[in-house]
């Protein structure tokens, strides 16, 4: 069976910074993996390599088994791979609704000319969308906010609706970026019941980078480790946090 | 008014459309919108032939404004150069009309020359970076109306083309300046409609995300590339169009209209009527006929002093322009009647003529853009 998700010998560098440093990564189906590691370990950097918005400096990386190295990013949501970022990124005038529908795109029909002349499959189409979008909405526990702009939500609130935008792309790979960050400790909880949820129901394989470890051992199959651009360690969530040099690393940033 | 950066999503920065008021609005918008159907068809039966006039020259620019809107305000991509896709679709429409082509296909020549000039342009255009298509858009009336006095023979040279055309047809018991308003403005109307029907759904979404984020744009699977070229390619499908409905109503094409200051007050005017709303344009046409008219009639700089001080007014105190000003305000008074509570984000939408930014709440949002997706790195979130 192909790996979901699999990367080998990834390096990236930024001008004389390296930013990875050969690393190599196996998602199998259906399982969630966690990405875990301090502030500038480059954990962002490597989902922004797999979702193609940086251009690694060398290795590879294979979605379902096709090579995606040389595809632009937004040819990267056909291969069933959809993302959340670390600073959630909304438009914050748009409502909450038109803000995941975005996310509905790749899954429309039709260019200007049918939407402008608003041709039968558009309308169903949209129909659809929008009811889907209803749907993630309610579930996410957004139902009541869907016609506010995204700008007067909380901020906790808006790492929802990007989950809700990248999941109403159907995905079958979800890279999530720090989800709980800036979450309170009790909504944490809530959170991890709803990616648990959305796994089941979707058949999701999902990578997670988080520093909340209680999430990351409530969720995960397998955890990797990445310290200054290299990959520490993979193994479950609690070998690696038992695991002396993660501990180190950890209090090592704390100390500095 | 050249300076870079993307505009502020103009209409859109409204309050929030809270399903309780909306119902009102809604009611309201209906009621508007048949009380103006109703006029626009009345007005031209008693209006002086010179109003009728100026109405429909309104209505070829609010086209040629909508189509600037797509590209600009919807999309983002700051165009200078609208007039020259007017300019070209005028003298594609005196063509055909002085080569005794029919109608349609004077019209279907008008608009569809530019949009293949635009897209041709657009194609290597928006892989420069930056506000590369802003640059590129000014060379366009800069060398359109050279070249319009160049080809002389086709072009009638710095005389321009006469035409002489869209006579109201004997028996309909119509004067020529009223058939001319009706075939106009239905034709604009129709324009408005498909353009409506573009900006709401899927394209229209695309076109917001590449304005505000390209990279959010790219995991959603859209091409900013690909959605920049579109818009440009409808910009100018509507620039030819209103050349050809400006033809039908001034009878004649010439360099004046391509010309770099007509693309400059259009953008201005747009800016003032609202960017990124449909009703926008509409004022924006408004303003970019009447404007000289009242200013001018005393001292042509006025026009100038006047749309310098409407511009001020719409960065500083109403952001959205005119067309957001009065959704904010009617929203506003029906909340207030119907005892709703006002627009949340009412005194910051006035205060933050911005785009979106990081200051839109306290709890605030490090960075518009994810992830470090930027040129440089910039500062990062604390939390462990
Ligand atoms: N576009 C870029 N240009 C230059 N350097 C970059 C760029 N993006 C990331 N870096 C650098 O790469 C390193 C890793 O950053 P990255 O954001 O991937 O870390 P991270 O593990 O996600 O950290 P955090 O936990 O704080 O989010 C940092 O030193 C950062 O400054
Ligand atoms: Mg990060």
């Amino acid at each position: 069976m192909t790996s979901r998700l699999s990367v080998r010998d990834l390096s990236l560098h930024f001008g004389g910074i390296q930013v990875l440093d050969s690393v190599g990564l196996a998602v199998e189906p259906d399982t969630i993996v966690g990405l875990v590691g301090p502030n500038g370990a480059g954990k962002t950097s490597l989902f922004n390599c797999i979702s193609g918005h940086y251009r690694p400096t060398s290795g590879s990386i294979l979605v379902d088994g096709v090579p995606t190295l040389h595809r632009p990013p937004h040819r990267m949501a056909e291969l069933g791979l959809s993302r959340t970022f670390q600073h959630p990124a909304l438009q914050l005038d748009a409502s909450v609704l038109d803000n995941v529908l975005i996310g509905a795109h790749t899954r429309l029909r039709g260019g200007a000319l049918s939407w402008a002349l608003r041709l039968p499959f558009t309308i169903s189409g949209e129909r659809r969308a929008r009811q889907r979008a209803g749907e993630l909405l309610d579930h996410l526990g957004l139902a009541g906010v869907a016609d506010r702009p995204a700008g007067s939500l909380a901020h906790g609130l808006h790492k929802r609706v990007e989950l809700a935008r990248a999941l109403l792309s159907e995905p079958r790979l979800l890279l999530l970026d720090e989800p709980a960050g800036g979450l309170p400790h009790a909504e944490v909880e809530q959170l991890i019941e709803t990616i648990r949820a959305i796994r089941t129901e979707f058949g999701l394989t999902i990578v997670i980078v988080e520093h909340h470890m209680g999430l990351i051992s409530a969720l995960t199959d397998r955890v990797v480790v990445l310290v200054q651009g290299r990959k520490l360690l993979e193994g479950t969530a609690l070998e690696a946090q038992r695991h002396p040099l993660v501990v180190e690393a950890y209090l090592g940033r704390t100390a500095a | 008014m050249t300076t870079t950066g993307t505009p502020s999503p103009g209409a859109t920065r409204v309050g929030p459309a809270r399903r309780p008021a909306s119902a009102p609005l809604r009611v309201l918008t209906v009621v508007a919108l048949v009380a103006g159907v109703i006029a626009i068809a009345l007005i031209p039966l008693s209006a002086t032939p010179y109003t009728n006039y100026q109405l429909s020259v309104v209505a070829a620019f609010a086209v040629a404004i909508l189509g600037l809107n797509i590209v600009s305000g919807y999309a983002g991509q700051i165009s200078l150069g609208q007039s020259a896709f007017m300019g070209l679709g005028a003298y594609a429409a005196a063509f055909g009309v002085t080569h005794g082509w029919p109608v349609v296909a004077s019209f279907l020549l008008a608009a569809l020359l530019p949009a293949v000039v635009g897209l041709v342009v657009a194609i290597p255009a928006v892989r420069l970076r930056g506000n590369a298509l802003a640059t590129v858009t000014i060379i366009l009336p800069i060398l359109a109306v050279p070249l319009a006095k160049r080809f002389s023979d086709i072009t009638g040279g710095s005389e321009g083309l006469n035409v002489d055309w869209m006579h109201a047809p004997a028996g309909v018991g119509l004067d020529d300046d009223q058939w001319r308003y009706y075939v106009v403005v239905a034709i604009a109307a129709v324009l408005f409609l498909l353009g409506r029907n573009i900006v709401v759904g899927r394209i229209g979404r695309a076109f917001a995300v590449v304005r505000t984020n390209e990279a959010v744009a790219s995991a959603m699977g859209i091409s900013a590339h690909r959605y920049k070229v579109l818009a440009f390619t409808i910009a100018s499908f509507y620039g030819g169009a209103a050349g050809f409905l400006y033809v039908a109503v001034v009878q004649f094409a010439s360099p004046d209209l391509p010309n770099f200051l007509v693309a400059i007050n259009m953008l201005a005017a747009l800016v003032i009527g609202g960017f990124a709303s449909l009703w926008g344009s509409v004022v924006a046409g408004f303003f970019y006929v009447y404007v000289p008219v009242f200013a001018g009639a005393v001292d042509p700089s006025r026009t100038n002093i006047f749309y310098g001080a409407a511009l001020l007014l719409v960065l500083f105190i109403v952001p959205g322009g005119v067309s957001g000003g009065v959704s904010r305000l009617v929203r506003l008074l029906v909340g207030r009647l119907f005892g709703r509570r006002p627009p949340a984000r009412d005194d910051d939408a006035l205060t933050d003529p911005q785009p979106i930014t990081s200051t839109q709440q306290d709890t605030a949002v490090p960075d518009a853009s994810p992830d470090g997706l930027r040129s440089s790195v910039g500062p990062r979130k604390e939390v462990p």
